[in-house]
């Protein structure tokens, strides 16, 4: 048992025809949460997407636990213990908020405990329980949001990779969204984390990374990331 | 117009002497194939026809081929001399009954589009199948019709359609000096000029007002309809135009036979029809023809050579299994066959849009990324002018009457109430933000507004007159634009072609003018395109006017749709969430966006969002929804002091209490 969970080792994507990652290398601890921040289009998403395989490294590896995932395929990555949320509020539109829930589910093999883990999701997301008839593409935006966090957090993964949790949510919820990833991140669950709301985010990790057109260019502990002007300056709106 | 496609004069004058000269160049080496090629010809205008509905309009037609038997029965009973029915007797000339032919096909178009409006997808496939199935049963039918009421028979016996039989002979066109009776190359010259024009008026229909709007109708039609482009008109024009060119198909193909059956418009030449467009590539005017010819020649000309080779080899080397093989047998088989495989290795077709665009290259593309790593300050200046001028009339001193207003709005799902009761006035220039919690019904009362829901109860009055009830178009030519929430753009058309769509309700030019484009149409057109430019530069999205709207960052897609709602002349804007996901530059920028528009535009704005300080910073008043309900309306000031507020929505203060939950 390795202390880093996930690696990613100079890796190079195309996301549609932009070179999206220019070498891109950093490394999740286990228990960690670490955050990527960086403007629209400077590859944060497309990070995501290749650790899970929904875009292929063309150069590079990518490996968790030990074991390269980089020719993997998605479905099996997610076996491994890898979930993500809210990849764009992929939610299953036409099948009910319990029935979303419960696909989360469909991997385990620990079935005695899914009621129990159900339980805690309804209870971080109190709104849902109120929902848990309804079809889930008749949910609000930010239900969607909430739904599709739930439906990760279901999957039990050793790692979750979030990205932008906290869009469209209320600043209630933003709030209470944030407390949750730490919440979860102390019961054990190792969090890559991707925000716009660079503030929240580098509050919650431990460490962060900045990356800018498809290049790691800062990286450091999350506070002194906070304290640090070039982040100021470019992520936190301070002039 | 610079976009409109430039000809390249060599290759052009290369292809027109190639078809002028091929059938003579065939009659010479006596070929003798002719025949198969105007054949081919016939099924590519037939397949030029489903491609404007299935490529352009995106509607899956699979009864194609009833459109292409109406062509061919409307000139064989009318251009018949034996047939006994009603008509005997009167024979018309080809050259009227091709147009009636047409005329006729779009008619029907209308008939069979009607009651596939309200349905996309599956369904609508379900019904184009039955009505291809119904087409040929009838006109079997028609061709033996009693009507016996008790023993009285006032139709008796009549022969409609010539039954089973068909209809034979069907008569020649006439032309002097020309010999339609033993010579095939007049029908080649008459299937290349049909041909010819119709894509001439084909391609000009894409580029126009009419193209862009099926266009938009295929990549989203709810966007499409909050746009300002009429569905209903937009798909059934689809429908008739479309059909119309399988009416030339038809009386030519008629004529060009001399002979009908009901068996040659069954189920499978819909689907081959259908396999020529994706084979090709759906939505272009080249690969379609290309996919035409080759599925047609493969079948007329390769399929019988092939078996006549293999035969013979078959024969000279005393393989009987071989020499009575028949290959004409195993078109289908060769058909899928062939599909399969270029689906999968190239499943936009033969010349359909590349998934990728192929120019933009790598350094391109970090130039891209550092545009959007700072997104340019919106300049008073880059307004256009026009967008001045048209919002000068609607710009009313803020004491004026109001630009919304909304009385006991309510709406409810099932046993849900998602908007109850909710009151809320929008004075002229005014910005009001909608804030609540998640599920509060914020978007609900946008689609309420926008017209894509229909209230239970309450009225709403855009400058004072009522628009429950319109169509969520007609509300757009009204005044009231909208952005969504989860960025609704077209995705598979260019930048600039997003916000010309923008412009679709305030532009005037009809089919015919899409065609000739008389002098007013291009006029038009050309200050369309420049008006979009200009908002394009305001938003600053100029250097991308070409791109695909898919290619575009985040950012700019957000920047992108509201540059489209202004480009519909909005008296009134509704934006839904317009800076989620955005950092707080863009954020920042976006801020400074609406505070623009409303102060050099006097333009209104209803605003949801749930950045507070965006919220809080621009609107004068904000409305507070919460399981549907208004639970409070003020100042940002007095809204922020609320208790209520507070703790439904903002929770400054009760954060560690919801830690513990």
């Amino acid at each position: 048992m390795s202390a880093e969970l996930l690696a990613l080792q100079d890796v190079h994507a195309y996301y549609g025809n932009i070179r999206a990652l220019k070498g891109v290398s950093l490394t999740v601890g286990r228990g960690e949460i670490v955050t990527l921040i960086g403007g629209n289009g400077a590859g944060k998403t497309t990070t995501l997407r290749t650790v899970i395989g929904l875009v292929r490294a063309l150069r590079g590896t990518v490996t968790f636990d030990g074991r390269r995932i980089d020719r993997v395929p998605t479905h099996r990555i997610a076996r491994l213990g890898i979930a993500q949320s809210p990849e764009g509020r992929r939610i299953f539109a036409p099948m009910t908020v319990l029935e979303n829930l419960e696909l989360g589910a469909f991997a385990r093999t620990d079935r005695e405990a899914i009621p129990q883990d159900l339980e805690r999701v309804l209870a971080l997301f109190p709104r849902l329980r109120d929902r848990l008839a309804q079809k889930g593409g008749t949910l609000s935006g930010g239900e969607q949001q909430m739904l599709a966090m739930g439906r990760a957090l279901m999957a039990k993964p050793d790692m979750l990779l979030l990205d932008e949790p906290s869009m469209g949510l209320s600043p209630i919820l933003v709030e209470t969204i944030f407390d949750i990833i730490r919440n979860i991140n102390q019961l054990g669950t190792t969090i890559l984390l991707v925000e716009q709301n660079a503030r929240m985010a580098l509050r919650v990790a431990h460490r962060g990374y900045v990356i800018q057109t498809g290049r790691i260019v800062l990286q450091d502990a999350a506070a002194a990331l906070l304290r640090s002007d070039v982040v100021r300056k470019a992520y936190l709106g301070e002039k | 117009m610079s976009d409109f496609r430039s000809v390249r004069v060599i290759p052009a004058a290369l292809l027109v002497t190639a078809l002028l000269g091929y059938p003579f160049l065939d009659r010479w080496l006596q070929a003798q194939t002719v025949h198969a090629v105007t054949d081919a010809m016939i099924y590519v205008l037939l397949a030029l026809g489903l491609n404007i509905v299935v490529g352009y309009a995106g509607m899956l037609d699979l009864g194609y081929a009833a459109f292409f038997a109406i062509g061919a029965y409307t000139m064989g009973l009318l251009n018949s001399p034996v047939l006994g029915s009603p008509l005997y007797g009167h024979v018309w000339s080809f050259w009227v009954v091709i147009w009636i032919a047409a005329a006729v096909s779009a008619a029907l178009g209308v008939v069979i589009g009607a009651p596939t409006l309200r349905v996309r997808g599956d369904y609508l496939a379900i019904i184009t199948l039955a009505f291809g199935e119904i087409i040929p049963v009838a006109i079997r039918n028609m061709g033996d019709i009693t009507i016996d009421i008790a023993g009285w028979k006032p139709v008796e016996r009549l022969n409609l359609t010539g039954g089973e039989n068909g209809v034979n002979p069907v008569g020649r066109p006439h032309l002097p000096f020309v010999n339609f009776d033993t010579d095939f190359i007049p029908w080649y010259f008459l299937i290349l000029v049909i041909g010819a024009f119709s894509l001439w008026a084909m391609n000009r229909m894409r580029d126009s007002r009419l193209g862009r709007a099926w266009m938009a109708i295929r990549e989203d039609e709810t966007a499409a309809d909050c746009t300002g482009v009429n569905p209903v008109k937009t798909k059934l024009l689809a429908f008739a135009l479309g059909a119309s060119f399988s009416g030339f198909a038809g009386s030519f193909y008629a004529a060009k036979l001399q002979a009908i059956t009901p068996g040659a418009f069954e189920f499978n030449v819909s689907i081959m029809l259908l396999c020529m467009v994706v084979l090709g590539g759906m939505g272009s005017l080249k690969g379609v023809i290309l996919g035409g010819m080759l599925i047609t020649l493969f079948d007329r000309i390769l399929l019988s050579q092939m078996t006549f080779f293999i035969r013979w080899v078959g024969r000279s080397l005393g393989i009987a299994a071989l020499a009575s093989v028949d290959l004409t047998l195993w078109r289908w088989f060769f058909f899928g066959l062939g599909l399969v495989v270029i689906m999968l290795i190239r499943p936009e077709g033969l010349m359909g849009r590349r998934a990728r665009p192929p120019a933009a290259d790598v350094d391109e593309g970090e130039e891209r990324l550092a545009l959007v790593a700072a997104p340019p300050r919106p300049r008073a200046e880059a307004l256009p002018a026009w967008l001045r001028e048209a919002a000068s009339p609607g710009r009313r001193p803020p004491s004026g009457p109001p630009v919304l207003e909304v009385r006991g709005l309510t709406r409810s799902f099932g046993g849900l109430i998602a908007v109850s009761d909710v009151e809320l006035v929008i004075p002229a220039g005014g910005i009001i933000g909608l804030i609540g919690p998640n599920g509060a019904g914020k978007t609900t009362f946008f689609n309420l507004v926008t017209g894509l829901l229909r209230p239970d109860r309450g009225e709403i009055l855009l400058d004072g007159a009522s628009v429950v009830g319109l169509r969520p178009h007609a509300i757009v030519g009204r005044g009231i634009a909208r952005t969504f929430q989860s960025i609704r753009l077209f995705q598979n058309m260019s930048v600039l072609d997003n916000v010309l769509v923008g412009e679709h309700c305030r532009l005037h030019a009809s089919v015919a003018g899409a065609v000739f484009r008389p002098p007013a149409v291009m006029v038009e057109e050309v200050r369309a395109r420049g008006r979009a430019t200009d908002l394009l530069a305001f938003v600053g999205l100029d250097a991308k006017a070409a791109e695909m709207a898919k290619n575009l960052a985040y950012g700019d897609q957000r920047r992108l749709e509201i540059a489209r709602a202004l480009a519909t002349e909005p008296r009134l804007l509704l934006l839904d969430e317009p800076t989620a996901g955005m950092n707080p530059r863009e954020t920042d920028t976006l801020t400074e966006l609406i505070g623009l528009l409303r102060r050099e535009l006097g333009l209104s704005v209803l605003l949801i969002e749930h950045h507070m300080e965006v919220v809080m910073g621009i609107s004068d008043r904000i409305t507070v929804l919460d399981y549907g309900t208004r639970i409070a309306e003020g100042t940002p000031v007095e809204i922020r002091q609320n208790a209520q507020v507070i703790e439904a929505y903002l929770g400054k203060g009760y954060e560690q209490e919801l830690v513990a939950t």
